[in-house]
């Protein structure tokens, strides 16, 4: 470890020594607020990421399980018990799906509509009411596309319901659609009692959703189709995915040019050092240990960069997240101020590279240092 | 020497010189020696005349224009850098006309540097630094740094750091130029030691008259570029 020795030494040294000094603390005060940009930046996506990841995962059921193959569920308490002693299920419940027609006056709408246990009354989308112009208390018919039987024939199953509500529009990520209680549209889709047209599944660990879908296939064979909330939301993960990975590419961008000081540094101390290079290898040091001491100097300066930005930038985003300070317009985003999260494997991934990268910066200059012929630096005093 | 014993360097008609064209300098031509273990050689000449110049082929560190340098039963021209830095490292002590010591390191670490290169345990190389600068005298300052010393104690601790490694050959290029009679002799003392550790060698460049009267003496002329062997 005589590089890691002598690097150390003529960087300590640096301080007395303006020329590398200042090339030193240049490369190294570059590289620190790289990092933490770096650092900050990828806090304030993993916060945002996180915040938009609960978000979904209280509003999507993290396993949809819907029959294969044909409408609905009808023996369904014992897939709803069955669901329910899979291993890692927290709750299950049945929910039936359908498309009706929306009544007011002389006006309809198709519309989507899912009935759940816990729905009271009939709540619309404001994206479905409004082009009917219809508002909470007004009374709405509801016109199914199934039929029952009567003494005139097939008629549609009609239900009239007193609105209770309008929802706020969906996130776009799906249609819009209306709910209302279970047995009403068990009714108007023809359900008995027992009807499902599919379960809502929430897990204790919905990162583990694809394990939770395998062990519940396993439990109910194959006459289930599953659909995890990742794959139900899929475009939106997958953009949430690239978010990170553009945002991560084209922020250590200035990582790299905050880094490529580093060559300066090192071309500077190999310049400097010259002749301390000659007598190295007059006293046995191969070109690659000269070339080691050189770049461990760079590549030294370059860890040091690194751990300042990291705590700097970590100190900064915690500060940030605790104290509220990037206000936000809560309406809009359903948070009064920008959410901070620094994900420790992404700092270790910043490190890992930023330092990696400094060594190969500062090993140009190291090399071309270790290839001069000794003697010419030795002549003279 | 014993018939027997293998030289330790041997030199076949050596020329070097510098530059191309009209600004070429020969320095010397068809130099030619064998030094065999146990040897003690002093170098002498003119200031110019290419004494540096020849400690440098001996050590590997230039190539000749014409002829060789074999060192050990190893021609340098054949070594390719490392294994050639490596040979240097652990079969020549080299001490150059200007001390050239690292001024980042104390007199102990300049000392023990040959040996962190080799790969020594920084606490051992650091405690055989120290014996060896307590042979030329430095014990005291083995923890001063080298602009803290006089021209004489760098010389010293250059000294040091040439035989801490025990070499086989030993080229110093004026050794005592900044040295009193009394530490003059004791470093003659050492480098004769140091020489006959190993069975080796010592080449001295040098204008002390005691030590060229005690050795076999090389004479460069200088001037024609043409040299000459007593
Ligand atoms: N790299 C070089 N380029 C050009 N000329 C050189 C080079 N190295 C040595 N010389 C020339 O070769 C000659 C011999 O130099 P050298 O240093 O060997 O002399 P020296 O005998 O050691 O002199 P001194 O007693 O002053 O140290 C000098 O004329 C010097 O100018
Ligand atoms: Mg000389």
């Amino acid at each position: 470890m005589i590089s890691f020795f002598l690097a150390k030494r003529y960087l300590l040294a640096s301080r007395r020594d303006a020329q590398v000094g200042v090339v030193a603390l240049a490369a190294f005060l570059g590289l620190a607020l790289g990092v933490a940009a770096l650092v900050v930046s990828l806090a304030l996506l993993a916060g945002f990421q996180t915040h938009v990841r609960s978000r979904l995962l209280a509003e999507t059921p993290h396993l949809l399980v819907t029959p294969a193959g044909r409408d609905a569920f009808h023996d369904v308490d014992r897939i709803g018990t069955k669901l329910a002693a899979v291993p890692g299920v927290v709750s299950v419940s049945p929910i039936v799906r359908g498309r009706v027609w929306v009544s007011m006056g002389r006006d309809a709408a198709p519309a989507e509509i899912v009935g759940r246990e816990k729905t009271k009354g009939l709540v619309l989308d404001v994206l479905q009411a409004r082009p009917l112009g219809i508002v909470p208390g007004e009374t709405v018919t509801l016109v199914s596309s199934r039929s029952r039987l009567s003494p005139l024939g097939p008629v549609p199953i009609v239900s009239t319901l007193k609105v209770t509500g309008l929802a706020p529009s969906a996130t776009g990520r799906r249609a819009a659609e209306a709910s209302l209680p279970l047995d009403e549209a068990r009714r108007l889709f023809a359900l008995g009692p027992d009807g499902a047209t599919g379960y809502e599944v929430f897990l204790k660990d919905p990162s583990r959703a694809e394990a939770g879908a395998a062990a519940v296939i396993a439990a109910l064979g194959p006459s289930v189709t599953l659909t995890t909330w990742e794959e139900q939301n899929r475009a939106l993960v997958l953009a949430l995915r690239l978010e990170r990975f553009v945002l991560f590419a084209a922020v250590f961008l200035i990582v790299i040019v905050a880094g490529l000081n580093l060559a300066a540094t090192s071309a500077v101390l190999a310049a400097t050092r010259a002749r301390d290079a000659a007598v190295l290898s007059v006293l046995g040091a191969s070109p690659k240990t000269v070339e080691k001491v050189f770049r461990t100097a760079g590549g030294c300066v370059g860890m040091a960069g690194t751990l300042a930005g990291v705590i700097l930038g970590a100190a900064v985003a915690v500060l940030l997240e605790k104290f509220g300070l990037v206000p936000l317009p809560a309406q809009l985003y359903g948070m009064s101020h920008a959410p901070f999260h620094v994900d420790p494997l992404d700092v270790c991934a910043v490190a890992t590279l930023s330092i990696l990268w400094a060594f190969v910066v500062a090993s140009v200059p190291a090399r071309t240092a270790a290839r001069q012929p000794a003697v010419e630096a030795l002549r003279g005093a | 020497m014993a018939p027997e014993a293998a030289p330790l360097l041997v030199a076949e008609s050596l020329a070097k010189g510098f530059g191309s064209g009209d600004a070429r300098v020969e320095v010397f031509r068809g130099v030619s020696l064998t030094v065999a273990g146990g040897d003690l050689l002093a170098i002498t000449g003119p200031s110019g005349s290419g004494k540096s110049t020849l400690l440098h082929l001996f050590a590997g560190l230039e190539t000749p224009d014409a002829g060789r340098v074999v060192l050990d039963g190893v021609d340098w021209a054949v070594l390719a850098p490392a294994p050639r830095a490596a040979v240097r490292g652990a079969s020549v002590g080299f001490v150059f006309q200007f001390h050239h010591l690292l001024p980042e390191l104390t007199a102990e670490e300049n000392v023990a540097l040959p040996l962190f290169l080799a790969g020594r345990k920084e606490e051992d190389g650091r405690r055989e630094a120290r014996e060896v600068l307590d042979r030329v005298g430095l014990l005291g300052r083995a923890t001063a740094f080298p602009r803290t010393l006089s021209g004489g104690e760098r010389q010293r601790v250059a000294i040091a750091r040439a035989v801490v490694r025990r070499p086989r050959l030993l080229l110093c290029d004026e050794p005592t130029g900044s040295l009193d009679a009394t530490h003059a002799a004791r470093v003659f003392e050492l480098l004769a030691e140091v020489a006959k550790e190993r069975a080796g060698a010592a080449i001295v460049v040098t204008h002390d008259p005691e030590w060229a009267r005690r050795c076999a003496t090389i004479k460069l002329l200088g001037e024609e570029g043409l040299s000459d062997v007593i």
